[in-house]
């Protein structure tokens, strides 16, 4: 309760609006009830004297109540429910501001599906149940007792025998609305099942065609096709009780009316008026107590969510900058690595230990071995991406000292996964200037990572969009336009992750000349697959298991290195071939 | 480079009755659940009608007679009519059981019905998108086909549970309904029938802006969510490039766009819901206004004012969905003319109707006799240019040749996920497009680049379904490919679950995996796609053994990528271009002294030195 009271305060940042649409609530209620109180005694009116001109001006005067009532309901809605979105894309912003200062070792660990889910549904939930949820409980809270109370003024007893059936009803509502929450994630669990089938299938269409197991497929595809309907009649099922009951209750409150209010009609203790009242407000009454009871079964949903977006929002910080952090103006680009290990956190084994390898300013330091030795993860701990153990420094300043802005700020990466955003391609070569660069500045960048060609052929020139709305690059273009984009950052480190895989040899050799050159004395580390991309650096580390299996030159590894040597022979052959 | 289209997007019209006819026909198998489903519409339509109408008779029957008789003689004895009222109510409780009940059935017959329809369809459209070729698939992203089976199916479940039937019936109900009003009283049914068609102005011109709305805020939605999964995905380059306030205020911005379409979407809504209020409020008071005088005149009598209140209830309710329904079929109509544009597409390569019988036993002796190949058809560019070789049953042939020049191709056609457009290759002397295809691929053991594991367990990815793979085979399999160690590392053997993205096993032991599972079925002949990705030498020493394992007495076709693949072929072949350059054993080529030699004579030094290191 205390943790929803702390997503609710976030309403009362709108107090205003929030305060008019609470107001609202009450007067569309009143509204409401005055409508079928001027109808019932119109009819009394009616029956008991043959006087009709009066007519005209209820009917005036019930269009002006029935227009306040309109107007009021508007405006709770417009308010109440704006104010629910307002905090809603508020609670995003804060929920993203936090993702992007979360260390990498966080979004390493966590399925980017959850955390989406955080932002989206769990959101949702707590925004239903504290804007619109809200909304209908005030509305049930005046609604409820005041009917009731007009019509007991009217006859008690019917009241009382009325009651039993809306009581019935928020009970079973908050009872069903769980189970019925329940059939419907099985329903939409069995939906992402067969999305994930039919996903898998089409992926390795090669695989089923080449085996022949077309009929395999559809059996299991069938399968699950099958399953999604049964959970979906079976939640049908649960819906159909849930609606069978709600109209069982509102169809049975009627039931008192007719026979104890017929009867005290007969006796005269209330007039066909009072009946119609009784009817009207019956109707009336009921939508309300079934809103109540829905918000009561949401209530254990909403506060799961509460708990899982408070999670995030209470996720430490872990690498930041530090309290006093030392100066660093001019960065040579000297880096050493003392006795440097690491270990992802729910890993049997350490991704990196022992590792001690000096890169002296301006020169190259390249990285190979096998899949999964540890390249990349040595390669995320210069950035502080990750918090190694043992020491990092830069220009002899241990990592930690520094800020992140200097740190980060000495280097420019190229990730091995070539990420571009899908925005124009001007702003992504930007990203790394900070600054919206010119035609003149792209052209000069788009000429060094060798896509002039490329980039002169986007149908939109540098404002082209990239990506899956615009037009999609081949790994090449994407690895040379992520180069352009370190570029654009004039940076003394430069850090590539096994960025020039997908460029041809004469490119990479092209490209390594110019990246080399770009600043006089620029420090580079690059992490290759294809030894030629290292053959020329100074000092070439090999790894094998998280550790350094031998480092030395290219003619050194040549012959320190089994698994250098075995990959260098086996990679000419195929170069060989290609050049054919 | 190439330029995605959104044909998602497009609307169409609400109503196709070439569509609808097609639909028909899958209705049709389950007629019997329609026709039940719309006996319950009708029998609860006919309870909710059926309990006013009690209510009704109730006030105008003992209610207003014991009145009558009180009237007259004060001192009356009103029991028996008391009692009469008694039965009426009892009446009104059985009615109002058995409406509960059928709305019960209501809700599951329905769903029923239209689930039935939807299995069959999906799983026919499935079906269908197997026997498709495979430069299909090439053309249509996996992303919008999982759209196809998933949501557009959703769709039409949609027409058929809360769009066509219930649409119908709601029209039947508004017609009756308004009968029904007119044979209580004509001139305030007429007050009625005049004043409905504001009801249902409002109705379709909220519908129109409700829908762009929605539209509106579920794409808005979808790229603010978009925008998120990339940030996340791309965290590393925001980090590292210190633009964490940048990709914020973007955020910002799309955020802003999500909220003022979802303010929109409220604003339409407040002001649908009281606009609809203050109809309903206009026609009841003008009920009263107008029927006052029959009121206070007698011809109406309060019981059938009540009864003409609760009908028009009826009335209010489909009207006031009528605009939901329509987008429902718009909808639904968009989504059904895509699943037919895929069911209407003709797999271009699929057994013939008299498919030969493999000649048994299958020894997998295949001929490749003058094939060309392009992927225009006969007049585009050739990938394949006049190719003639042959495996004799048992021997492996492996090609060389640079990126481009045809292997993979040649792979493709020996798989027959493409047909020659000139030459043929047969299989055991019968061409193979005149095989049944199933059963052909049946005897292929195939390895591709970057193998595709399913997820599922590890057993299930080696048995692949096939029916000669059992718990024997698999061990052998596991045993020749010196993979039983790695699956005795894993937590539950065999039954350790495959996870998508590596985490299980690495990219060598996936490698592995897929040559275990190439083995299990004990093929006749093999398909090789080696990969060229560097793993540590134990895994690599582990492949090459396997590899080995596997083509050892086999007919095969290899992509090699490692020497020792290429030493033991028994026959190489040099593509260059499309064209088969050189082709002989390894000793042949040598005597040859072209592309292979040099090639080897490079590899050969590099050998050399390896073995002075030692």
């Amino acid at each position: 309760m205390s943790r929803l009271y702390v997503f609710f305060l976030r309403f009362l940042r709108h107090r205003k609006r929030l305060a008019a649409g609470a107001l609202c609530v009450p007067l569309v209620v009143l509204c409401d009830i005055r409508i079928t109180v001027m109808i019932g005694d119109a009819i009394d009116r009616l029956r008991t004297n043959d006087d009709t001109a009066f007519l005209p001006g209820f009917f005036g005067l019930l269009l002006v109540v029935a227009a306040a009532q309109g107007t009021f309901r508007f405006l709770q809605r417009w308010w109440i429910v704006g104010v629910s979105r307002s905090v809603e894309v508020e609670l995003k912003q804060e929920l993203f501001d936090k993702l992007t200062v979360l260390s990498f070792g966080f979004h390493n660990k966590s399925r980017s599906g959850d955390i989406v889910s955080r932002l989206t549904s769990d959101v949702e939930n707590v925004r239903m149940l504290l804007g619109p949820g809200l909304m209908y409980v005030l509305g049930a809270a005046v609604m409820v007792p005041g009917s009731l109370f007009v019509l007991y003024r009217i006859s008690p007893a019917v009241t009382f025998a009325m009651s039993i059936p809306l009581v019935l009803v928020a009970v079973s509502m908050k009872v069903l609305t769980p189970r019925m929450h329940r059939y419907s994630t099985a329903v939409q669990e069995s939906l992402a099942d067969i999305s994930h089938r039919a996903q898998e299938n089409f992926a390795g269409i090669r695989v089923v065609k080449g085996y022949g197991l077309e009929a395999h497929e559809s059996a299991g595809f069938d399968e699950r096709s099958r399953t999604n309907r049964d959970h979906q009649v079976r939640f049908a099922r649960a819906r159909g009780l849930t609606q069978a009951l709600i109209h069982l209750s509102h169809d049975l409150a009627f039931l008192p009316i007719l026979f104890v209010g017929g009867m005290a009609m007969i006796d005269r203790t209330i007039q066909a008026g009072d009946l119609f009242k009784f009817i009207d407000l019956g109707f009336k009454v009921f939508w309300p107590v079934i809103a109540l009871g829905w918000m009561a079964g949401l209530y254990p949903r909403a506060l799961a969510s509460a708990e899982r977006i408070d999670e995030l929002l209470d996720e430490p910080v872990d690498i930041r900058d530090p309290e006093t952090p030392r100066p660093l103006d001019e960065v040579r680009g000297e880096l050493r690595l003392d006795d440097v290990a690491f270990q992802y956190p729910d890993a049997p084994t350490p991704a990196l230990t022992g590792i001690d390898i000096e890169v002296p300013a301006g020169s190259t330091l390249g990285v190979v071995g096998p899949t999964g030795a540890g390249k990349s993860t040595l390669l995320n701990l210069l950035g502080r991406l990750f918090e190694a153990r043992g020491e990092i420094t830069l220009d002899g300043i241990p990592l930690k000292e520094l800020s992140l802005e200097t740190l980060r700020g000495a280097m420019a990466y190229v990730p091995q996964d070539s990420f571009l955003f899908s925005e124009s391609y001007r702003e992504n070569l930007s990203f790394g200037a900070r600054r919206t660069l010119d035609d003149e500045e792209l052209a000069t960048l788009i000429e060094r990572a060798e896509m002039t060609a490329e980039v002169a052929a986007f149908p939109a020139g540098y404002d082209q969009l990239i990506g899956e709305r615009g037009v999609t690059l081949s790994g090449g273009q994407r690895q040379r336009s992520c180069i352009a984009r370190a570029l654009a950052k004039d940076a003394p480190v430069l850090i590539l992750d096994d960025a020039l895989s997908a460029v041809d040899t004469e490119t990479e050799a092209k490209l390594l000349e110019k990246l080399r050159g770009a600043g006089q004395g620029r420090t580079v580390v690059i992490a290759a697959h294809r030894l030629a991309t290292v053959r020329e650096a100074d000092r070439i580390v090999a790894l094998k298991e998280g550790c350094i299996e031998a480092q030395g030159t290219h003619d050194e590894l040549l012959e320190r290195s089994e698994w250098y040597r075995a990959t260098w022979d086996r990679q000419r052959m195929l170069e060989e071939l290609e050049e054919l | 480079m190439r330029a995605t289209k959104h044909d998602e997007l497009v609307a169409t019209k609400a109503w196709d009755s070439a569509v609808m006819r097609r639909l028909t026909r899958y209705a049709r198998p389950h007629a019997g659940l329609f026709v039940k489903s719309f006996l319950i519409l009708l029998a609860l339509f006919g309870t909710q009608l059926y309990g006013p109408w009690l209510i009704r008779g109730a006030v105008d029957g003992p209610i207003a007679s014991a009145q009558a008789a009180l009237q007259v003689d004060p001192g009356a004895d009103v029991s028996p009519w008391v009692q009469t009222l008694g039965w009426w109510a009892l009446g009104y409780l059985l009615v109002v059981a058995v409406s509960s009940g059928l709305r019960y059935f209501e809700v599951a017959w329905l769903t029923r019905t239209g689930q039935a329809v939807i299995h069959d369809l999906r799983t026919a459209l499935f079906r269908h998108i197997q026997r498709l070729q495979l430069s299909w698939f090439d053309k249509h992203p996996t992303g919008s086909l999982v759209t196809r089976v998933t949501s557009d199916i959703e769709n039409l479940n949609e027409l058929f549970t809360s769009g066509l039937v219930v649409l119908i019936f709601d029209l039947l109900k508004v017609v009756i309904v308004l009968g029904l009003l007119f044979s209580v009283s004509v001139p305030l049914a007429t007050l009625v029938l005049v004043l409905t068609p504001l009801l249902i102005g409002v109705s379709l011109v909220f519908r129109g802006g409700a829908r762009r709305a929605h539209r509106t805020v579920r794409a808005r939605l979808a790229r603010l969510n978009g925008f998120l999964q990339e940030i996340l995905s791309g965290i590393r380059v925001v980090q590292m490039f210190r633009r964490e306030k940048l990709v914020s205020g973007r955020f910002t911005d799309h955020l802003s766009g999500y909220l003022s379409a979802n303010l929109r979407t409220i604003f339409l809504f407040a002001l649908f819901y009281p606009i609809v209020g203050f109809v309903v409020f206009g026609i009841q008071g003008s009920i009263v206004w107008s029927g006052g005088a029959s009121i206070a005149a007698g011809s109406l009598t309060f019981g059938e004012f009540l009864f003409f209140w609760f009908l028009l209830q009826h009335l209010v309710g489909p009207i006031r969905e009528l605009g939901e329904r329509y987008n429902i079929l718009q909808s639904a109509f968009a989504s059904a003319e895509r699943i037919f544009d895929i069911l209407d597409t003709e797999p271009v390569i699929a057994s013939p109707t008299r498919a030969l019988a493999l000649p048994r036993p299958f020894t997998g002796h295949v001929v490749f006799e003058h094939v060309s190949f392009s992927y225009g058809g006969a007049g585009g560019t050739p990938v394949i240019e006049d190719v003639s070789f042959e495996i004799p049953p048992g021997a492996t042939v492996a090609m060389v040749g640079a990126t481009g020049a045809g292997k993979s191709t040649l792979v493709n056609l020996l798989l027959r996920f493409y047909d020659p457009t000139a030459g043929r290759i047969t299989i055991d002397g019968v061409d193979l497009r005149e095989l049944d295809l199933a059963t052909y691929r049946h005897e292929l053991g195939i390895v591709l680049q970057e193998d595709f594991l399913f997820s599922g367990t590890v057993r299930q990815n080696l048995e692949l379904g096939r029916d000669r793979v059992d718990d024997d085979t698999i061990e052998t399999a596991l045993a020749t490919s010196s993979a039983d160690e790695l699956v005795r590392r894993l937590a539950n053997g065999l039954d350790t679950e495959v996870e998508e993205r590596g985490a299980t096993l690495s990219t060598g032991e996936r490698e592995l995996i897929s040559i275990a599972r190439a083995l299990a079925g004990e093929p006749g002949l093999v398909i090789l796609d080696e990969a060229t990705s560097s793993v540590d030498s134990g895994t690599e020493a582990r492949i090459e053994a396997a590899t080995h394992s596997l083509l050892r007495e086999r007919s095969a076709l290899v992509v090699a990528h490692r020497l020792s693949t290429v030493r033991r072929a028994d026959r190489i072949l040099v593509l260059h271009k499309g064209r088969l350059r050189e082709a002989g054993t390894h000793n042949e080529l040598l005597a040859e002294g072209g592309i292979y030699a040099r090639l080897h004579a490079m590899q050969f030094s590099a050998d050399d030195r390896s073995a002075e290191a030692v």
